[in-house]
């Protein structure tokens, strides 16, 4: 049975205009923990930073691991959607929405924490360059407002780079919907129509976003890594911490991906669109990420250790046999002791296996940030001023909450949009095709190919 | 006052024979409307758009996004001189930094720009469109067709697989 | 010829007694934290004496060595402040603006020496100790990073008595907190542009070496020991 047009539109737009009691409930319970997280930041602001476990010398601790986490996470729909779509692999169709929606939400999440663990945040607006009656601009040689700049230009980009695409789905919607969301789509959809001046203009556009969205991203994330490199603390100061951490971005990224794409298809019955191949093809990704921050981690640890400097040196003995050591070795297996196994043979990597190993993954990652951050800093250069850092129910509460919202902002997201792109996918289903790959609706699904350049049916 | 007389096609082929068929009648390619819920790239009806110099555009907007980062940072730096940790005052590696990311930005919202202006989005006005469109069907039409090339037209359009033959008026 | 502030602390003469921890924190407004705090890290100690233990009972020596802000020529901390909080002052110390302070906190990071302290709540003063308070030192408030600032108030205030008496600034007119109080005299401060001074004088002493000098700080406050009782450093 091949997938008219109509079919498609109808499938993919139900969860827009149907509500099931089952969202509502999620989005209560979701909206629940994030109204949480906002009241402790609130009695945080009110009573002092010291609500939550920083404490000297371990100054940054679960804010600083979110933010990171949560920024590394965004790198999941610039490698599918950019990369992918630069290098024309035509089985990104369906999934490019999704991947660039959890760009968006994460970098917003991520980008919340700076301020979060701010010592007086009501004065954070000090990192804009503005002209102020003070006369001063910010530092342009910290690592934080190189932060500033970057994460705010990729945010910009991700934003334009989701949106975009999403606009001739919203005429659509217009053209299907009534009343109030009659309205509020055919103000969305700023007029578009389809006509082949404007295609090809999007398109033009899609595609130079995509080839600069690449090096903002890359960028993003080795700044963000910069803010440890750049300090003299042992374990930090590494020339490779601007790849290591975009490598474990990407990696991180690609299994929030594989988790949000199990996720809605099972609870949109996406199971026609979002197919085996799919998560075939980013398990395999995700085992390569897998194996090269596995090189990674051994490259700096075998520097490290051979160094053998003795600041260095307590710093590693600290996680890998100290008191760190249980979450280090925890790190070891959720990202890599059993991610590989089940992603490296092809009867495990299926949608449940490839779905299991990246939720260890995102676990494993997590840990890894604060691995990074905790440590070295509980074990500076003068051993009287050591110290242990433990989070506090502030800490613990915001970091559940940013987890809650992320999942809310995509359930919300899922209603209002498409998660999959319709346009792109009726594209991909052109049966005549000049040097893209036919997709054939005859037998079935739809079967997404890789191999390019066949002759038309 | 514009009127425009267009039939819907259920698939590319079709569209791109009436086309054809619609040239054949003498009918100047600017006076053909098409308008489509995909882009059909790979046929010759959509292929109507003169190049566009939305990259050179992009590059521009790079390369101003870029000097004006440099600037940014080196005339505030230079304007109130405070030194941190040895470092000189205009220290070229951070400003390269925020240099890069300017450049970055500079070139995306330019796209974006020349996006919406050449596109002429957003437009609220009615313009000519058929819900259909959604649907999957292509519209084909001609605008302001000449009144006595009218029948042979919309039997053109007939001829060539279109399931309807509308008007659209537009005072 | 512009002042450059340093000292010499020297640690034959240290008998750990934390004097200067105390004359410190009653000369620059460091409020205590109470009990829970302290057992959380977060004491503020603008100067501490630090204690390394060495050898076995009944051979037990004990190394006192008070650690205060290096003011670093090289600082690792004056780059990384999104603020310009910390930055270098025209008289060679490591300034420290509470009013740009946003509360990063990535400078106490980014410090060696662990000197720099945070204030996790607004600092309290419970009556009568209010009594006590500094009137030229300014009290922080939450969310600001404080730290030794070689008693900046003294200096100013001494440069002000100075120039309005129209006369140059002599080595002993004033000298900080912690150096005032030291019983042995272990500590020293004064100008190291003047090749004279006596903090010049001793910060040339065979016996002087630099705490984490490797690491390229600068630090401009010089230790004297006989005996070298930690890693070989510059």
């Amino acid at each position: 049975m091949t997938k008219t047009p109509e079919q498609i539109n109808e499938d993919l737009l139900r969860p827009v205009f149907q509500t099931s009691g089952r969202f509502l409930v999620a989005a209560f319970l979701l909206g629940a923990f994030v109204v949480a997280a906002f009241a402790t930041f609130g009695y945080q602001v009110y009573n002092g930073i010291g609500t939550a476990g920083i404490r000297r010398p371990v100054y940054w601790g679960f804010y600083i691991t979110n933010f990171v986490f949560w920024i590394g996470l965004s790198h999941a729909g610039t490698l599918i959607s950019a990369i992918l779509r630069l290098a024309n692999a035509t089985w990104r169709r369906p999934v490019t929405r999704c991947a660039e929606v959890i760009t968006v939400f994460a970098l917003s999440i991520g980008a919340m924490f700076p301020v979060i663990h701010l010592g007086r945040p009501w004065v954070a607006f000090w990192l804009i360059p503005y002209p102020g009656e003070r006369g001063i601009w910010p530092n342009f040689r910290s690592p934080l407002v190189w932060d500033f700049f970057a994460i705010n230009t990729y945010l910009i980009g991700s934003v334009a780079f989701l949106t975009l695409p999403i606009l001739p789905d919203w005429a659509l919607i217009r053209d299907k919907a009534n009343g109030w969301r009659k309205k509020v789509y055919t103000v969305l959809a700023l007029g578009w129509r389809g006509t082949p001046r404007q295609w090809h203009r999007l398109e033009t556009a899609m595609h130079i976003m995509a080839i600069v969205i690449i090096p903002v991203a890359v960028s993003v994330h080795s700044i963000v890594s910069w803010d440890f490199a750049m300090a003299p603390v042992p374990m930090w100061h590494s020339t490779i911490f601007g790849p290591y951490f975009v490598a474990g971005a990407i990696f991180s990224g690609i299994a929030a991906l594989i988790i949000a794409m199990a996720l809605l298809r099972k609870f949109l019955h996406l199971e026609e669109y979002l197919l085996p191949i799919h998560f075939e093809n980013l398990g395999k990704l995700l085992l390569t990420m897998s194996l090269l921050w596995f090189y990674f981690v051994f490259a700096e640890r075998l520097t490290v250790w051979y160094g053998n400097e003795t600041s260095e040196m307590a710093v590693f003995w600290l996680t890998q046999r100290g008191s760190y050591a249980p979450l280090f070795w925890a790190m070891l297996f959720c990202n890599f002791l059993i991610p590989v196994p089940i992603l490296a043979l092809k009867k495990l990597r299926t949608i449940t296996g490839t779905a299991i190993a990246s939720a260890f993954v995102v676990v494993g990652m997590w840990l890894e940030r604060y691995l990074i951050i905790v440590p070295s800093l509980s074990r500076k250069y003068l051993p009287y001023s050591w110290g242990t850092y433990r989070p506090t129910w502030a800490e613990i509460t915001i970091t559940i909450g940013t987890f809650a919202g992320m999942a809310l902002l995509y359930l919300l997201f899922s209603k209002a949009v498409p998660i999959i792109s319709i346009w792109e996918l009726k594209v991909g289903l052109h049966k005549k095709a000049i040097g893209r790959s036919p997709l054939s609706a005859v037998r079935g699904q739809l079967q997404p190919t890789t191999d390019n350049a066949q002759p038309t049916p | 006052m514009l009127k425009v007389i267009y039939g819907l096609y259920p698939d590319p082929d079709s569209a791109q024979r009436a086309v054809n068929s619609l040239r054949g009648a003498g009918i100047d390619p600017r006076d053909i409307a098409v308008v489509s819920s995909e882009p059909f790239e790979e046929y010759d009806f959509a292929r109507r758009d003169a190049a566009t110099p939305m990259p050179w555009l992009a590059a521009l907007g790079g390369v101003v996004g870029g000097v004006s980062g440099f600037l940014l940072a080196s005339l505030t730096q230079r304007a109130y001189p405070i030194p941190t940790g040895g470092m000189a005052i205009v220290s070229l590696w951070p400003d390269g930094i925020i240099t890069y990311e300017l450049t970055m930005l500079g070139a995306i919202l330019t796209s974006l720009l020349t996006l919406l202006l050449t596109a002429r989005l957003p437009n609220w006005r009615i313009q000519l469109y058929d819900p259909a469109v959604s649907d999957g069907k292509i519209l084909i039409g001609v605008v302001n067709p000449p009144q006595d090339l009218r029948v042979e037209l919309e039997k053109r359009l007939h001829g060539a697989g279109g399931t309807e033959i509308k008007e659209f008026a537009l005072r | 010829m512009a002042h450059n502030w340093g000292m010499v602390i020297d640690l034959d003469r240290c008998t750990g007694c934390q004097a200067c921890v105390v004359a410190c924190r009653a000369e620059n407004n460091i409020s205590t934290v109470g009990e829970q705090q302290s057992a959380k890290g977060r004491a503020k100690h603008w100067i501490r004496v630090e204690r390394y233990y060495e050898g076995e009972f009944p051979d037990v020596k004990v190394k006192f060595i008070p650690v205060l802000c290096q003011q670093c020529d090289a600082a690792p901390c004056e780059p990384v402040c999104p603020t310009y909080a910390s930055y270098h002052t025209a008289e060679g110390l490591n300034g420290q603006v509470y009013n740009r302070c946003v509360g990063t906190r990535y400078c106490a990071n980014a410090c060696p020496y662990n000197v720099r302290f945070f204030n996790f709540y607004n600092p309290v003063w419970e009556k009568p100790l209010h009594l006590q308070l500094n009137p030229d030192v300014s009290v922080r408030e939450v969310g600001v990073m404080e730290k030794c600032t070689f008693c900046a108030q003294r200096i100013k205030a001494a440069e002000i008595q100075a120039k309005a008496e129209k006369r140059e600034l002599k080595d002993g007119d004033f000298t900080t907190a912690c150096a005032q109080a030291c019983p042995t005299r272990a500590i020293v401060f004064g100008d190291l542009n003047q090749p004279e001074s006596k903090v010049s004088r001793l910060a040339r002493s065979n016996r002087g070496v630099r705490l984490l000098g490797e690491l390229g700080t600068l630090p401009k406050v010089t230790y004297l020991e006989r005996d070298s009782w930690h890693d070989e450093n510059a």
